[in-house]
C-alpha cells in the first residue's frame, strides 16, 4: 500500500511539472507580445513596457519559467493587472467559496445518490425502479440554471426562507455561511446526484449478478445483507472514479450557478479575468485548479487502492 | 431415516418447466451424485432445495431435511438453513469469492451471521476451518484476499466457509469441472474425508462419471428435467437400464475413429528448438532487483505433418506460455520456433503468409467471440491473411462452404454467436480456423468446457476434418482423456520442461517419469470390473 501509494505520488508530481509547463508556454505562444495584448490596441508604450517588467517579461524562457513556478511554491502568485492586488489574495477569498461550494454539493448528491441508487438496484424493475430512473433522467436533462432561478423563486422570493444571492461570509458563523451556500448548492447537486444514482444503480446490478453474491447468500445472508456486505463495496470503483470528476467539475464549473446567486467564487474571477484580458490572473487560477484536479485523482487513487485490495502492491 | 428426501419436484421458470416431478433421497454421512448433461436440470435441482432460484421460477413437490419442510419455509427461515443445515460450493473458484474482502472474513461471516459466535472468536474459528481445508495459518493467513490464491486454493476456501457451521448436507455443484487433474484429485480428497470423518451427506453434481464412480455411494442420472436412472454407484454401472445412461457412458470414453495419414517424415511441419520465455515477477520490495520465472524452460520438441501432439499438464506449468509462443503472440527469449523452415517471430514482424499457416482453436467459445458480430464476419475475419482480396460473394461462399464442413448450415452465417449452444460455438470457432486452409491448428483446452456427448460429436469431427485436410493438431490440454483418443504423440510439461515424451499409448500404458505416473494417478476412473458385460 505504502508502495502504491509512493508511486501515485511521484504520478502527480510528474503530471504536476508537466501541466505547468503547458499553461505557461501557452502564455508564450500567444501570438504577438503578452504586455500590448493585455493592453490593447491604444496602450502608450511606456506603459506596456512598464507592465513588461511587471509580468516578467525580460530574461530567458527558461529562467522565467523557473520564477513563476517557485513563486507559486511559495504562496507568490504575482499581482493583478487589473485589480491592483496580489492573485493570491484574491484567489483565498474565493477559495473561501468555492471550495466550501463543491464540497457541500458533493455531499448533497451523494447523500441522494447512495441510497436513491441502492433502492432501484435492489428493486430493479419494480415501479419504484421506474419511477427513480425516470427522475435521474429529468434531474441530468433540466439545466442547472433554470432549476436554480426555481429555487430562487420558490424559496427567496416566495417562502422567504434564503437569500436571493449573495455570499454573507463566515464572519457571522459557520450557519450563516452555509445557509447563503444551500440554494446554489442544491441547485448543483440535482444534476450530479442524477448521474451519481444512475451510475451507482448500473454498478449494483452488476455486482448483483456476480458469483460471490450467490456464495454469500449460500452462506445465509439476506438479500439485503448480501447487498450491504459483498456487492456495495465492489461497486464503489466505478462510483469513486464519478465523484472524482465531480468534484473537479464543481470547483471550477460551477460559473453559471455562481452568477445566478452572485457568488464571488473561482469560476467567476477566471472568468473575469479572461474578459478584462488579466493573463495573471488566468495563469495563476488555471495553473491552482489543475493542482485542485490532479490532487483530487491522486485522493482518488487511494481511495481505489482501499476499497480494492488488488490494486495495492504487495509489500 | 434419510438425511434429504425430495419427491416430486416440479419446476418452471417463466412458464416453461424445466425440472418434472424429481425425486431421490440422500442418506446420513453418504455421497449422492447427480450426473448429467449440462442443461439437464442438475443444478437447479439444488438451488430448488435451498430457494436460490432464478426470477420466475415456480417450484412445486416436497423437500424434507429430517423433520423440517424445506418447501414451507419462509424467506427468513430459509436464510437460517442455508450455510447452517446446508452448506453448497460451486463450479468457479476463480469468482466464487468476494474479491474485496479477505478469507478470513469471508469464512468468519458464515459463523457471524448465523449468530454462532461473537466476532474475535469467528476469526479464530475461521483459521481453524481454513486449516481443515489444508491452508494452514502459516502459509495462508486469513488476512489474504482471493485474488493472491490459485483456483484451487479458492475452491479450498469456498468449502471452508461452506463447512463451517458444520452443515448436516452439502452440496457441491461441479466443484472440480474447472479445475486440472491434480488439483481435482486433492479437492476430491478433501470433500470425502468431510463426508468420512465430520459426519456430512454429500451431493455431488457433476457431469463427470468417472467422479461419481469414485466418489458417490448412490447415482442419480439425469436427462431433460427428469431423473431417469437411479441406483447404489457399483450397481448402476454394472448394470445400466436406461438408453442414456449407457450412451453417457459410451461418450466419455469415446474415440474418434481417426483415419491414417502418411505422415511426411521429410521434414517437420514446427520445430520448437529450446524455446525459453521467461517473466519478470514483481518486485518484492522497492529496490530490490526483480526476479524473473522461467515459465517456459528450454523446451524443444518437433510435431510433422498431418501429427496430432498432446501438451498436457497441470494450470501454470508453462502450458499456455508456450502455445502463444508458437502462435507468434509472445516474443521469446532464447531458443527458435519455425513453422515449415521459416521462423515464427512475434508480432508484426510474422509474414501473413506464414501466420495464415496455423490458427488457434480456445477453450470459451463464448469468450473468444465478439458477441456484436454475425457469424459470417466472425468466421471470415481471418481470411485477410490471404493473399489475394476476396469479394463478398467468393467470402460467403467460403464460410458457408466452412461452416457446412463443421456441420453447421450456410444460412448460419446470419446469426448471432448467442444464438447457439456451447457445442455449436465450438464449431464455428473450429469454421474460423479452417477458412485459410492452415496446416497447424492449436487446440487450445478446446473440448473442456464441453460436456461429454458434444465432446465426443466434436472429437468425431476433428478427426475427421485432419484426413480430409491434412492438418496437424497441438492438442493442449489437462484432460488426459482426451489427449489419450485424439493424439499419436504426448508431451509431459511441468515446471516450464518436457518431463516425458512418447508415443501416447506408450506414455499412458508405462509412463516413466513419476510426475507423469501421478498426473496419471490423480485421474479418477470407473473400476474396469464394473464396466464388464
Amino acid at each position: 500500500m505504502l508502495r502504491y501509494t509512493l508511486v501515485r505520488f511521484l504520478s502527480l508530481c510528474v503530471t504536476l511539472v508537466a501541466a505547468s509547463l503547458v499553461v505557461f508556454l501557452v502564455v508564450e505562444i500567444i501570438p504577438g507580445d503578452p504586455a500590448s495584448f493585455m493592453l490593447g490596441l491604444n496602450a502608450e508604450p511606456d506603459t506596456v513596457a512598464a507592465l513588461r517588467k511587471e509580468l516578467g517579461l525580460s530574461g530567458s524562457l527558461g529562467s522565467r519559467y523557473l520564477d513563476w513556478a517557485g513563486g507559486m511554491m511559495v504562496g507568490d502568485f504575482g499581482r493583478s493587472y487589473t485589480y491592483r492586488v496580489p492573485v493570491a489574495e484574491l484567489v483565498v477569498a474565493r477559495i473561501q467559496v468555492s471550495l466550501p461550494l463543491a464540497f457541500y454539493a458533493l455531499l448533497l448528491s451523494t447523500a441522494i445518490a447512495f441510497p436513491v441508487g441502492i433502492m432501484a438496484a435492489s428493486r430493479r424493475g419494480s415501479i419504484l425502479d421506474i419511477g427513480i430512473m425516470g427522475s435521474t433522467q429529468l434531474g441530468i436533462a433540466v439545466p442547472n440554471f433554470w432549476f436554480a432561478m426555481l429555487l430562487v423563486l420558490v424559496f427567496a422570493v416566495g417562502l422567504r426562507w434564503f437569500a436571493a444571492g449573495g455570499f454573507a461570509g463566515w464572519d457571522q458563523g459557520v450557519l450563516v455561511g452555509l445557509k447563503s451556500l444551500t440554494l446554489p448548492a442544491i441547485a448543483l447537486a440535482v444534476t450530479q446526484a442524477s448521474i451519481l444514482a444512475r451510475v451507482m444503480r448500473s454498478a449494483l446490478i452488476d455486482t448483483l449478478g456476480q458469483d460471490f453474491i450467490r456464495t454469500a447468500r449460500a452462506k445465509g445472508l439476506t438479500r439485503r445483507q448480501a447487498l450491504t456486505r459483498h456487492a456495495l463495496r465492489n461497486a464503489l470503483i466505478p462510483v469513486l472514479t464519478i465523484i472524482g470528476l465531480q468534484f473537479s467539475f464543481l470547483l471550477a464549473g460551477a460559473i453559471i450557478i455562481e452568477n445566478v446567486f452572485f457568488l464571488p467564487g473561482l469560476g467567476r474571477l477566471i472568468f473575469q479575468g479572461i474578459t478584462q484580458r488579466d493573463l495573471i490572473v488566468v495563469e495563476s487560477v488555471v495553473m491552482l485548479l489543475v493542482f485542485a484536479v490532479i490532487v483530487v485523482n491522486f485522493l482518488v487513487d487511494i481511495a481505489y487502492a482501499l476499497v480494492d485490495p488488488r490494486l495495492r502492491i504487495r509489500q | 431415516m434419510n438425511l434429504l428426501e425430495v419427491s416430486q419436484l416440479d419446476l418452471a421458470i417463466h412458464g416453461t418447466p424445466v425440472l418434472e416431478s424429481v425425486s431421490f433421497a440422500i442418506e446420513h454421512g453418504k455421497t449422492f451424485g447427480l450426473v448429467g448433461e449440462s442443461g439437464s436440470g442438475k443444478s437447479l435441482t439444488a438451488l430448488s432445495l435451498v430457494n436460490l432460484l432464478p426470477p420466475g421460477s415456480v417450484r412445486a413437490g416436497n423437500g424434507r431435511l429430517l423433520d423440517q419442510d424445506l418447501f414451507a419455509l419462509d424467506e427468513s427461515q430459509l436464510c437460517s438453513v442455508r450455510g447452517r443445515e446446508i452448506g453448497m460450493i460451486f463450479q468457479e473458484p476463480m469468482t466464487a469469492l468476494n474479491p474485496v474482502q479477505s478469507i478470513g472474513d469471508q469464512v468468519a461471516e458464515t459463523l457471524i451471521v448465523h449468530g454462532a459466535c461473537s466476532r474475535s472468536e469467528a476469526r479464530n474459528q475461521a483459521c481453524s476451518k481454513l486449516e481443515r481445508v489444508e491452508l494452514p495459518p502459516e502459509r495462508f493467513p486469513p488476512g489474504m484476499f482471493p485474488h493472491e490464491l490459485s483456483g484451487g486454493q479458492r475452491q479450498r476456501v469456498c468449502i471452508a466457509l461452506a463447512i463451517a457451521l458444520q452443515p448436516k448436507l452439502l452440496i457441491a455443484d461441479e466443484p472440480t469441472t474447472a479445475l486440472d487433474v491434480s488439483t481435482q484429485a486433492q479437492i476430491l480428497a478433501l470433500l470425502r474425508s468431510l463426508v468420512e470423518h465430520d459426519g456430512m451427506s454429500l451431493m455431488l453434481i457433476t457431469h463427470d462419471l468417472a467422479v461419481v464412480a469414485d466418489m458417490a455411494d448412490t447415482v442419480a442420472v439425469m436427462e431433460s428435467g427428469r431423473i431417469v436412472e437411479a441406483a447404489p454407484t457399483e450397481q448402476l454401472f454394472r448394470n445400466m437400464r436406461h438408453a442414456y445412461t449407457r450412451r453417457l457412458l459410451k461418450a466419455s470414453f469415446h474415440k474418434p475413429r481417426r483415419g491414417r495419414l502418411n505422415a511426411l517424415h521429410d521434414q517437420p511441419l514446427l520445430r520448437v528448438e529450446n524455446a525459453v520465455r521467461s517473466y519478470r515477477l514483481p518486485k518484492s520490495r522497492l529496490f530490490s532487483s526483480a526476479e524473473t520465472l522461467r515459465a517456459v524452460n528450454g523446451v524443444s520438441f518437433s510435431l510433422d505433418r498431418g501429427e496430432s501432439v498432446g501438451l498436457v499438464g497441470e494450470s501454470g506449468c508453462g502450458k499456455t506460455t508456450l502455445t502463444r509462443a508458437i502462435l507468434g503472440l509472445d516474443p521469446l527469449q532464447g531458443g527458435q520456433i519455425s513453422l515449415g523452415g521459416r521462423p515464427v517471430l512475434a508480432g508484426r514482424k510474422m509474414s501473413r503468409s506464414l501466420r495464415r499457416r496455423m490458427q488457434v482453436v480456445f477453450q470459451d467459445p463464448y469468450g473468444s467471440f465478439n458477441p456484436r458480430h454475425k457469424v459470417d464476419r466472425l468466421v471470415a475475419e481471418p481470411l485477410h491473411l490471404g493473399d489475394q482480396s476476396t469479394n463478398s460473394a467468393r467470402r460467403r461462399e467460403i464460410v458457408a462452404q466452412a461452416l457446412e464442413e463443421v456441420g453447421l448450415t450456410g444460412d448460419d452465417m446470419k446469426k448471432y454467436i448467442h444464438e447457439f449452444s456451447g457445442g455449436q460455438r465450438q464449431r464455428i470457432a473450429i469454421a474460423r480456423a479452417l477458412v485459410t486452409r492452415p496446416d497447424l491448428v492449436v487446440l487450445d483446452e478446446a473440448v473442456s468446457a464441453l460436456d461429454v456427448s458434444m465432446r465426443a460429436r466434436i472429437l468425431d469431427l476433428l478427426a475427421g476434418l485432419q484426413v480430409k485436410h491434412g492438418l496437424s493438431y497441438l492438442f493442449v490440454s489437462h484432460d488426459l482423456t482426451v489427449v489419450r483418443v485424439i493424439t499419436d504423440r504426448v508431451l509431459v510439461m511441468y515446471a516450464g520442461q518436457i518431463m516425458e515424451h512418447g508415443k501416447t499409448e506408450d506414455v499412458f500404458r508405462n509412463p516413466r517419469h513419476s510426475y507423469t505416473r501421478q498426473l496419471l494417478d490423480a485421474a479418477p476412473c470407473i473400476p474396469r470390473s464394473w464396466m464388464q458385460g
